[in-house]
């Protein structure tokens, strides 16, 4: 069989998403990878700049589907950034809360589908089962289970309600164990060992060199992890550990993920605890009433108080569950945000592709690519 | 007229029939009551009567698989159509019998149509050969599991034309792993068969069955067993070794183009390959319709007996293998013909050897003696 070019994608189970990997093989071996992105693209940098500073969170809900409060997280602190907000202690923790079962969730995700990629087909229902729990969490205190709108700019819209940390703290009981069955049931299958070792090498050097960042860049021995180097909300108050392995492949990444969920709950703990004991607001007062834009009349009002704001930029970074985000917005003052971009972290990710799939063989694909956690909407923005 | 095998009953319902048609049409019944039309009647109720019954035991195997995933799974499976939704997999096929077949325009069109309708035959074939109790059919073929061998190992050539002729390169690469896999395992396969010929001293599976009387072999042969029963997953194309079909890579591999009807035909030929490849583990190393000594013996003289003995061990042997599949990731291409070329081929010769040497010894300790010592 001569060389040929297949198309992965658009429609094709591995990409987890809209988006196409060409491939060109020799046999059952990978020769050239060409990544084409773009199939999900909505314009959300641009809808922003036509939206007032609230309204564009509904958007980051839609950017990455699955971590939906990372994203508004990182959005709102570069927007209060930009205009100067402060938000008050408690939000702070709760908005802490929010990423890491976000985190935790985006991770049953991304093992549940990894490990269908592989084949493995009971895990992945595990996995679906076990997220549901996070989700029910969500829906109690922002209504939504996949795209919540929770945050503000200032603050976060309402408070947990009444028994939560009990409740969470039941979800937490129960996922624990669970964290170590999904381990038992890929690591201690020969076969998976066999599906994963040594595949999808990226070393830390290449990492950096082609802006690869999260579980990946962690996987190959980088310590590098936001939440330590660069402390926002309260990670600076919170105990925890930066997961990461040596081995720089598949395995690697999946370690790294395992202990980042192990992780995650310990920094879940300590929030749920402070929580408990500091009552407060959750939503900074003296707010221009144009943030909340639905509820405000727009014109005349909104001209006069932007005065009282100074202009400004704001950058943000948090650790993503699949890598660094970043969002620079810029505030020339007026109610709506005058530029908003950000950096998606799987879009370097995938963009990278070539320098971990070539020489494997086609049947590695999947579980390469499962290993970087693909989230398009993301990636297309 | 005792009905003692199936061939028995069949003959009864069609001469019964040419009789009261006769009856209907007398001016007929000088051609009717000829010999080979009885013959040849008997011999379509038979072949139907078969069809029916593996049909029904293939659907009911899928729902036996989709029940017990599901368990596995932490769900419940099918529930809706029929009662514990026995009925869900005849109302899937309705519903693909409904759709509309269609053919690539570039497709090849004899290949297209003719290799699943010839993977389906030759699958179905095999319950033609294979034994389900005493006296299932009338007399025995001597060489009778050499020629259900013959017949399972058909399908690589099938799959390999409908892959190549349906014209996409998903198909392609899926026919050629499918075919690169089943000529792999077809090796291990044959060397541990070899072993229960040697030991049981024929090819017929009637004398196989009859020489387990007072052991199976799977205790001598476990080895062989686990050969076998490795390579027969290999060769249904499931869970660890359906690299042919990997969803996650090749999207349904060799049967992407398919759809409708022509689906539903590899599908069930799958399930009826899978059928087929557990009844012959069970009569080649679990006694076949036997049961162990301290069963009472009016146990086995009821009638009918003898199947349900098989088709309960049929069922749990393919509930190992279910099991199999909700436990197990999918491995290579390479991996799996490593596997096969350099694992199973060794250990299925190791497990001759063993059977030779039991052959020798003539009785083993605990579990008996070789009946027919060697043939």
């Amino acid at each position: 069989m001569s060389e040929m070019w297949v198309n992965m994608g658009p429609q094709h189970p591995m990409t987890h998403g809209l988006w196409n990997l060409r491939v060109r093989i020799d046999g059952e071996m990978i020769v050239e990878v060409d990544p084409e992105m773009g199939y999900l693209h909505r314009g959300i940098e641009k809808i922003s700049e036509d939206r007032h500073y609230n309204e564009v969170i509904t958007l980051m809900d839609r950017t990455c589907y699955v971590a939906g409060m990372a994203w508004e997280h990182l959005y709102v602190m570069g927007a209060e950034k930009a205009l100067g907000i402060v938000p008050p202690e408690r939000a702070e923790w709760i908005r802490m809360l929010s990423e890491e079962f976000q985190r935790l969730a985006s991770h049953i995700m991304w093992y549940a589908a990894f490990v269908q990629d592989l084949g493995l087909m009971s895990p992945f229902l595990y996995g679906m089962r076990d997220r549901d729990l996070i989700l029910d969490l969500f829906q109690s205190y922002t209504g939504g289970r996949l795209t919540y709108e929770y945050m503000r700019v200032g603050g976060v819209r309402n408070d947990l309600p009444e028994g939560f940390p009990a409740q969470a703290r039941q979800v937490l009981d129960w996922l624990e164990p669970r964290l170590v069955e999904y381990d038992r049931l890929c690591m201690g299958s020969e076969i998976f060992r066999r599906r994963c070792d040594g595949l999808g090498v990226l070393k830390a050097n290449d990492c950096v060199r082609l802006g690869v960042t999260g579980p990946m860049l962690r996987s190959a021995g980088s310590k590098r992890d936001i939440r330590k180097d660069r402390p926002y909300s309260r990670y600076s108050q919170v105990e925890f550990d930066v997961a990461t392995a040596d081995s720089s492949d598949v395995t690697g990444r999946y370690l790294v993920r395992m202990e980042e969920m192990r992780q995650s709950i310990r920094i879940l703990r300590q929030a749920l605890d402070w929580l408990e004991h500091h009552p407060g607001p959750v939503l900074a007062d003296r707010l221009p009433r144009w943030l909340g834009a639905p509820y405000a009349p727009m014109g005349r009002e909104g001209y006069l108080l932007k005065r009282n704001y100074p202009k400004g930029v704001g950058l943000s970074a948090i650790e993503e569950p699949h890598g660094e985000a970043c969002a620079y917005v810029v505030n020339e003052g007026g109610e709506h945000p005058y530029r908003v971009k950000f950096r998606s972290p799987v879009f370097a990710n995938l963009s990278a592709c070539s320098h971990y799939l070539v020489g494997y063989h086609i049947a590695d694909i999947p579980p390469i690519m499962g290993s970087v956690d693909v989230c398009v909407g993301e990636v297309d923005r | 007229m005792a009905l003692t095998t199936l061939w028995d009953v069949a003959y009864f319902l069609a001469s019964g029939l040419l009789y009261v048609v006769s009856r209907i049409i007398p001016p007929l019944s000088g051609v009717l009551s000829n010999g080979d039309l009885v013959w040849g009647l008997s011999a379509l109720v038979f072949g139907a009567i078969l069809l029916a019954a593996s049909m029904i035991n293939t659907i009911m195997l899928i729902w036996f698989e989709r029940k017990m995933l599901g368990r596995f799974m932490d769900r419940r499976g099918a529930m809706h159509v029929g009662y514990a939704g026995l009925l869900q997999n005849f109302a899937d096929g309705l519903k693909l019998f409904r759709k509309n077949t269609f053919k690539p325009r570039d497709a090849d069109g004899l290949g297209f149509y003719a290799g699943p309708t010839a993977y389906m035959v030759t699958s179905l074939l095999m319950f033609g050969v294979l034994p389900v109790s005493t006296g299932w059919s009338d007399g025995s073929l001597p060489l009778s599991m050499l020629l259900a061998l013959v017949i399972f190992s058909f399908a690589p050539l099938f799959i390999f034309i409908s892959a190549w002729s349906s014209n996409n390169k998903y198909s392609l690469i899926g026919g050629m792993r499918s075919a690169a896999q089943m000529i792999a395992y077809e090796v291990p396969i044959l060397l541990a068969v070899v072993a229960v010929v040697v030991i049981s001293g024929s090819f017929d599976l009637n004398t196989i069955v009859s020489e387990q009387r007072n052991y199976w072999y799977w205790g001598p042969l476990f080895l062989a067993m686990i050969v076998f029963a490795t390579g027969m997953l290999a060769e249904m194309e499931r869970i660890p070794f359906d690299l042919p079909e990997a969803e996650a890579e090749l999207v349904e591999g060799w049967n992407t183009e398919y759809g409708g009807m022509l689906f539903a035909y590899f599908m069930l030929a799958d399930y009826v390959r899978a059928l087929a490849g557990s009844i012959l583990v069970v009569l080649l190393f679990l006694g076949g319709w036997t049961l162990p000594a301290y069963f009472p013996a009016a146990l086995t003289s009821l009638p009918l007996a003898g199947i349900v003995v098989l088709m309960v061990k049929t069922y749990l042997v393919f509930g190992v293998f279910v099991w199999i599949r909700a436990a197990l990731p999918r491995v290579r291409t390479d991996q799996l013909l490593r596997i096969g070329w350099m694992r199973m081929i060794p250990l299925s010769l190791a497990s001759i050897v063993f059977a030779v040497f039991f052959v020798l010894v003539k009785c083993i300790p605990v579990l008996g003696c070789v009946p027919s010592m060697g043939g």
